[in-house]
């Protein structure tokens, strides 16, 4: 078996089909490998060559600039895939059977990115996170506090925790994007229902939509430990890990990297409420993972049979149950302890997509997140966010969100 | 001259020259075509990935292309949003700052340093040798070092001193980041003004300090006016090129601060790939790198001329 693996790796490049599979996650690089070698041995004529770079989304731009698309992709659905299916750069998968059992909620996540032309579909969403609040079950226990349902029991709880010396929230701002984590549900319940499509058609600002979202973002932050700049993600979810920080402001997305620390408590997930009425919290859901190829791709049939390879609802499982996350094909589900708390809300479908996905990468968000947290000035945070907006819709011909008025 | 005279001595010219310029041709077609041939792999070299590409990109700039796909041309606007975005000047104006500031300091430590290195002193040359070995580190990886250095040796070193300016990391605050960055960039480069210096104060004749010692001049009246106006040429040098390596200062602030906190220690190179590759604004930023080339030709065409006015020899 060893001996005829090796043999098959020694003939491959003169008879195999090999295509390129262009993975994002860090946290998954040995698991799609894994999954790659499986399917070669399922399919020997075809050869699947992994590429994890550092860096994807840069990475993937300078491909495109050598007019290089990998043949299949994994990427996070974000602003930047919006950019790239609108720049027809992803295949139309609308009239793909592999999309029939995918939970149509999810499709309309990435379609709102952004797509190729009316009615395609750019991806095929594959694993879905949830964006809320991750706390430490066994210090919540420890100093009676309840998980928090409005605003102003989420300040207490962070109070009590602060009077009892422990950190409530951890703050990791030399990552910049970490600030994005909350900045996301907190807008999605503040801001007005349509407010991207008027921002999108000039119709109003960031200083009318959003100024109670800054100011409860700025008030989260006076909970971090001092010097929440000098830290990042790494120093933060293993921080928590140890125990020294009651609440960490990240997603599902992070419990990977927090049980890499080894916790010694179970992590708990809740939705962020934003409002002082439980009934209009909502939880913010993405398209972790979505599964993309090349429009033009030389070996389209070969692509497609090693996507509705990864599509199989037993790889789907598995892959979710290892990187907690939520699976995307109707009719599966993830029982991890730490979905438990946003499960109610994934089941009643209270669910919104990512607001700061709607920001095209030339607009310096995170930047931008970072500096305003650190001196707390709200207005000018405002008013930069709305003239780097105006200016880059200014500067830019198209391109600009999927949204058109 | 008269009218009668000009075809005579037309003639007389055009009698002579076919003469000189067959001999020149005869010994011009064996010499030049060797030296073209020498030139030619260079040239060709040089064009196909330094001058197409710089075309390329200007041609960009025109565009509103993402570095992919299709994209327009729309004239000047690229170049005229450039001067209406503070994120662009900020960066312009953060890159003199640290440009201006490195290229003095660097200067003045690897002038004093290569005069110790020039003197009769022990381990003379084993500490060259050490001098010299920033500079065959990665910018990169000391980089990391040195952040390691700013965010935790030199605060717990500051709050153990009760020194309350560096007990947070230099690298947090947009007024000390810079600080920070200059110390790599004066550390990093130093080592190669060096040697450069140490190679000039090499050309500097001892007899002139000889005759200078017997005048009685001091130590530091034979410095300024025997040493430094005989290696003023290496002065010059490296001048301009640290001026022109630190205006495109890049992996330094990569491995400090990322162009943190917020955009406030973005240099423009920094900017350009940022904006360029990150952002998907390829086409902008291109304009902003034409921009800059010539600010850099600029700059050093300036002070070359500035500077070579100072310069003598014996």
């Amino acid at each position: 078996m060893l001996v005829a693996s090796l043999l098959a790796g020694c003939s491959g490049g003169d008879g195999r089909t090999v295509i390129t599979f262009f993975q994002f996650k860090p946290e998954a690089q040995q698991y799609f490998q894994d999954l790659a070698r499986q399917f070669e041995r399922a399919n020997p004529g075809i050869r699947v060559v992994v590429d994890n770079p550092a860096d994807p989304e840069t990475a993937l731009r300078t491909r495109l600039v050598k007019n290089d698309v990998p043949d299949v992709m994994t990427l996070n659905a974000n602003g930047t895939f919006g950019e790239f299916a609108s720049a027809k750069i992803f295949r139309d998968f609308s009239s793909d059977p592999v999309l029939d059992h995918v939970n149509p909620a999810y499709l309309k996540v990435i379609g709102a990115l952004g797509s190729g032309g009316k009615g395609e579909v750019n991806g095929v969403p594959f694993a879905a996170n949830a964006s809320g609040l991750l706390y430490n079950e066994d210090l919540f226990a420890k100093y009676h506090v309840a998980v928090p349902r409005t605003f102003d029991e989420l300040i207490a709880a962070a109070e009590k925790f602060k009077k009892a010396g422990i950190t409530p929230f951890y703050g990791m701002l030399a990552d910049a994007w970490t600030a994005q984590s909350p900045l996301a549900p907190l807008s999605s319940q503040l801001q007005p229902g349509d407010f991207f499509q008027q921002r999108f058609a000039d119709r109003t600002t960031f200083a009318q939509g959003w100024r109670s979202t800054a100011s409860e973002l700025a008030q989260l932050y006076r909970y971090t430990q001092p010097d929440p700049l000098s830290k990042g993600y790494e120093d933060g979810t293993a921080a928590f890990a140890k125990g020294q920080s009651a609440m960490l402001l990240l997603g599902s997305y992070a419990v990977p990297q927090i049980r890499a620390s080894k916790p010694k408590f179970t992590i708990g997930s809740m939705a962020l409420p934003a409002t002082n009425d439980p009934a209009r919290t909502t939880l913010v859901s993405g398209v972790d993972v979505v599964i993309t190829a090349a429009r033009h791709g030389a070996h389209q049939r070969e692509v497609s049979r090693f996507i509705d390879f990864l599509m199989q609802p037993k790889v789907m499982t598995a892959y979710c149950k290892a990187q907690v996350a939520i699976p995307t094909l109707q009719g599966l589900r993830n029982d991890d302890p730490a979905l438990k708390g946003v499960q109610g809300y994934i089941n009643a479908g209270k669910i919104v997509g990512f607001t700061d996905h709607q920001f095209i990468a030339a607009i310096p968000l995170a930047p931008l997140l970072q500096t305003f947290l650190l001196s707390g000035n709200e207005s000018r945070f405002l008013s930069d966010l709305d003239s780097d907006w105006d200016k880059v819709a200014q500067r830019r011909t198209w391109g600009l969100g999927a949204v058109t008025s | 001259m008269t009218a009668t005279n000009l075809p005579a001595s037309d003639a007389d010219v055009t009698t002579t020259i076919p003469d000189a310029k067959a001999g020149r041709r005869r010994s011009a077609t064996r010499l030049p075509r060797t030296f073209y041939l020498m030139v030619l792999p260079a040239l060709v070299l040089f064009i196909v990935f330094h001058t197409v590409p710089v075309i390329q990109g200007v041609y960009y700039s025109f565009t509103d292309s993402p570095g992919y796909g299709p994209s327009n041309l729309v004239g000047f606007r690229n170049y005229i949003a450039l001067f209406t975005d503070p994120r662009v000047l900020h960066a312009y104006w953060f890159t003199f700052l640290i440009a201006g500031v490195a290229t003095i300091l660097v200067n003045i430590v690897s002038l004093a340093i290569a005069v110790g290195l020039n003197a009769k002193i022990k381990f003379k040359t084993t500490l060259r040798g050490v001098y010299f070995i920033p500079n065959v580190l990665a910018i990169l990886v000391v980089g990391y070092i040195f952040n390691y250095l700013f965010s935790n040796s030199l605060p717990a070193l500051g709050s153990k001193l009760g020194i309350d300016f560096l007990s947070t990391s230099l690298l947090t605050k947009a007024s000390t980041a810079w600080i920070a960055i200059v110390i790599l960039a004066v550390w990093q480069s130093a080592a190669f003004n060096i040697i450069i210096y140490i190679a000039g104060l090499q050309t500097v004749p001892q007899d002139i300090y000889e005759a200078a010692a017997i005048d009685g001049a001091s130590p530091w009246r034979r410095f300024r006016d025997i040493t430094f106006p005989m290696i003023a040429g290496f002065f010059t040098i490296n001048m301009v090129l640290s001026l022109k390596g630190f205006l495109q200062i890049f992996d330094h602030i990569v491995a400090l601060t990322g162009g943190g906190p917020g955009t406030d220690t973005e240099s423009v190179a920094l900017l350009i790939y940022k904006g360029g590759f990150q952002g998907g604004e390829y086409g902008y930023q291109s304009a902003n790198a034409v921009v800059f080339f010539i600010v850099i030709v600029v700059f050093s065409i300036v002070q070359l001329r500035f500077l070579q006015r100072r310069e003598m020899s014996i």
